[in-house]
């Protein structure tokens, strides 16, 4: 009889879950929100609005809480975790999305050889000393042939030969080297082309300009094996149909190049010099090249020898 | 504007860093502003609002002469003065005037600059201190309830709900402690007017009469034991309750709304979960290993590569046929698959 009366009770409570699955609920779990679609009742909502709001709220309530707990749970000390399903809804966020990281170029090529980064350890076993010593900075193990007391020398050394001297230069290359692909890397990062981008653009166009720079204009050069066919301009043509605006706006740009002024003064150059003669072409001409003034000089001294040599 | 000073120390990049976007963002700051006027009721609104809104709230104690909606005045370059030097992204602006008495103003910002702005009227406000009932730990998560189908159907209170969902919840979190649940809030429409059920596209947005109240609630739950894993659940009213009425209201620049709500790609881990795009035939056991069911096409076992004879090379195949062929043409019913058989069986049978 005691086990009957239990199970019924049971049975009672979950029936009460189930009439509320029923129920125009829109959960959220993500957001902890449940939304409640039923209209609103009018009456009950005259009756008391206080006792009527609360009511709805508690089922509401009853139907969220029932979702949190039937969530998968991890334990923590201070009971239950629900983990939550990301939310459904969509807010708008708060700042935009952080742009991914631009990768360097050493990670580039690692991801493409699928080298894995490993964690260098910070310290070194010294085998001498016998204890575990930095691997670098103070009193460091890359600076152990620089501080060492006694050096071999090669039997060709030259007189001058510091062995000290030769281990910190290389050292230090190898810092300035490190500290120049970063700046490489920063400066790729940032989108400003580099130098060294420039310059290959730089190159290739004065290339593509000498390739066609000879009598031939290219056609009888040697070609290098594996040279490419330099690559011209690809003519393109306006559409045959266009809309009548576009027609008549093409059509006034092309009347008032017409009628521009570089165009005029290339029909009339020098249209307020009414003389025929091209002064500066002349006196170049005269001068063989000199200028004026050179020849101005020359005519003053050597008027009696130039009419004698003649 | 403000300058940008790139960080010189250690501290200083901290707290730079902590303020650039994050994929997945923290709570919503809201800045607590007093205009030109607020009476009583404005006041004390906006602290039971801040009292809600703890820790994540501030206030500015001082007068201040804004009006979102002025967009002739230089409120909204404040605003943004105000967002990038708090680093808030909410605004929550009391005002009363004689036009709009007792005005609550929710404003909301995305990448500094101003997306969309609600004005409610506070018509009745009931305090925290006058329900002699115990209340929430302040900075506790609350639960949310909205109660009315025009949260899913009328564009004004799509809005309003995601406004409030930002304000008093907008934090997407992985887990919550089942037993630290504390507090409901919730927002219950008054009874939808006719004008509003007949239509929604015919009403007039201006027409603030049309639309219905709004009531904010928020209560304390009591779990009780139901015999069952889930607790049965009372409230007790905890305050503050306020009843408001929509104003004035700005819907948000849909380029800009486009771009806040763009969500990040999901991780691979995510993917396996089965969170974001079903992957077919893939499954993490419990293990934790990637388990796939493959599966193969139906096999053609004609082109099945038999010992290789010299005998059964495909030159000698033709005459073979031919033979097959006069002998099928006598049969009759002959399947059709059988005359692909490989040339193996057709020779025993000849």
């Amino acid at each position: 009889m005691d086990v009957s009366s239990i199970l019924g009770s049971l049975g009672n409570t979950l029936q009460d879950d189930t009439d509320l699955e029923e129920g125009n609920y829109i959960l959220d779990t993500g957001y902890l929100t449940v939304t409640n679609t039923t209209p609103i009742d009018v009456e009950l909502y005259n009756e008391n609005i206080d006792e009527y709001i609360e009511q709805n709220a508690r089922d509401s309530t009853q139907r969220l809480i029932g979702a949190l707990f039937r969530l998968p749970t991890t334990s923590s000390p201070d009971g239950p975790l629900a983990m939550l399903p990301p939310p459904t809804s969509l807010l708008p966020r708060e700042k935009p999305l952080p742009k991914p990281k631009e990768l360097t170029k050493w990670e580039k090529f690692a991801a493409a050889k699928g080298i894995q980064k490993k964690v260098r350890e910070k310290k070194v076993w010294d085998e001498e000393k016998q204890e575990w010593v930095a691997r670098w900075g103070w009193k460091g193990k890359n600076k152990e042939a620089e501080t060492q007391w006694i050096h071999e020398v090669p039997a060709n050394a030259d007189v001058d030969h510091d062995p000290r001297k030769v281990a910190r230069d290389e050292r230090k290359a190898r810092v300035a080297k490190n500290e120049r692909q970063r700046l490489q890397n920063l400066a790729h990062a940032s989108g400003s082309s580099s130098k060294t981008s420039d310059r290959k653009r730089e190159i290739d166009r004065t290339l593509a300009t000498t390739r066609v720079s000879t009598a031939s204009m290219g056609k009888f050069d040697r070609q290098l094996e594996g040279e490419k066919k330099p690559r011209g301009l690809k003519r393109k043509f306006d559409p045959a149909e266009a809309s009548a605006e576009q027609e008549k706006q093409s059509a006034l740009a092309l009347l008032s190049r017409l009628d521009s002024d570089a165009r005029k003064m290339r029909k009339n150059p020098e249209s307020n010099d009414s003389s025929a003669l091209n002064v500066r072409k002349a006196i170049r001409s005269v001068s063989k090249g000199q200028g004026g003034v050179a020849l101005a000089r020359k005519l003053d001294s050597g008027k009696s020898s130039k009419k004698s040599r003649r | 504007m403000l300058r940008t000073v790139k960080p010189r120390n250690a501290r200083s990049k901290r707290a730079f860093v902590a303020r650039q976007p994050k994929e997945v963002e923290d709570p919503r700051t809201c800045i607590f502003v007093k205009g030109t006027h607020t009476g009583e009721i404005v006041t004390q609104a906006m602290k039971e609002l801040m009292a809600l809104k703890r820790p994540n709230a501030l206030a500015f104690n001082k007068k201040n002469e804004v009006r979102p909606f002025d967009t002739a005045s230089t409120s909204e370059t404040t605003l943004e003065f105000w967002s990038a030097k708090n680093d808030a992204s909410l605004f929550l602006i009391g005002q009363s005037t004689k036009k709009r008495p007792n005005g609550l103003t929710f404003v909301r910002m995305f990448d500094g600059r101003v997306l969309d702005i609600i004005e409610f009227g506070v018509e009745k406000l009931v305090g925290m201190a006058e329900f002699k009932t115990p209340k929430c730990t302040p900075g506790n998560k609350p639960l949310l309830h909205f109660a009315s189908d025009l949260f899913e159907t009328h564009p004004r209170f799509i809005q309003l709900k995601s406004m409030l969902i930002s304000f008093f919840n907008g934090e997407t979190i992985e887990s919550i402690c089942l037993p630290g649940i504390e507090h409901v809030i919730s927002i219950t429409l008054s009874p939808t007017p006719t004008t509003l059920t007949t239509d929604v596209t015919d009403t007039n947005p201006e027409d603030l009469t049309s639309l219905p109240k709004v009531h904010i609630r928020a209560y304390t739950i009591k779990l009780k034991a139901s015999g069952t894993r889930i607790p049965k659940v009372g409230l007790v009213p905890m305050g503050p309750s306020l009843d408001l009425v929509l104003r004035r209201h700005q819907a948000p620049d849909p380029d800009l709304l486009k771009q806040s709500l763009r969500r990040p790609k999901l991780k691979k881990q995510d993917v396996e979960k089965g969170v974001g795009k079903k992957r077919k035939n893939m499954e993490v056991d419990e293990m934790g290993d990637l388990r796939g069911r493959v599966h193969v096409g139906k096999q053609d076992l004609s082109k099945l590569q038999t010992r290789k004879m010299k005998g059964l090379k495909s030159r000698f195949d033709e005459e073979d046929v031919e033979e097959m062929d006069v002998d099928q043409e006598d049969v009759e019913g002959m399947d059709v698959d059988q005359e692909d058989t490989p040339l193996q069986t057709k020779k025993q049978r000849t």
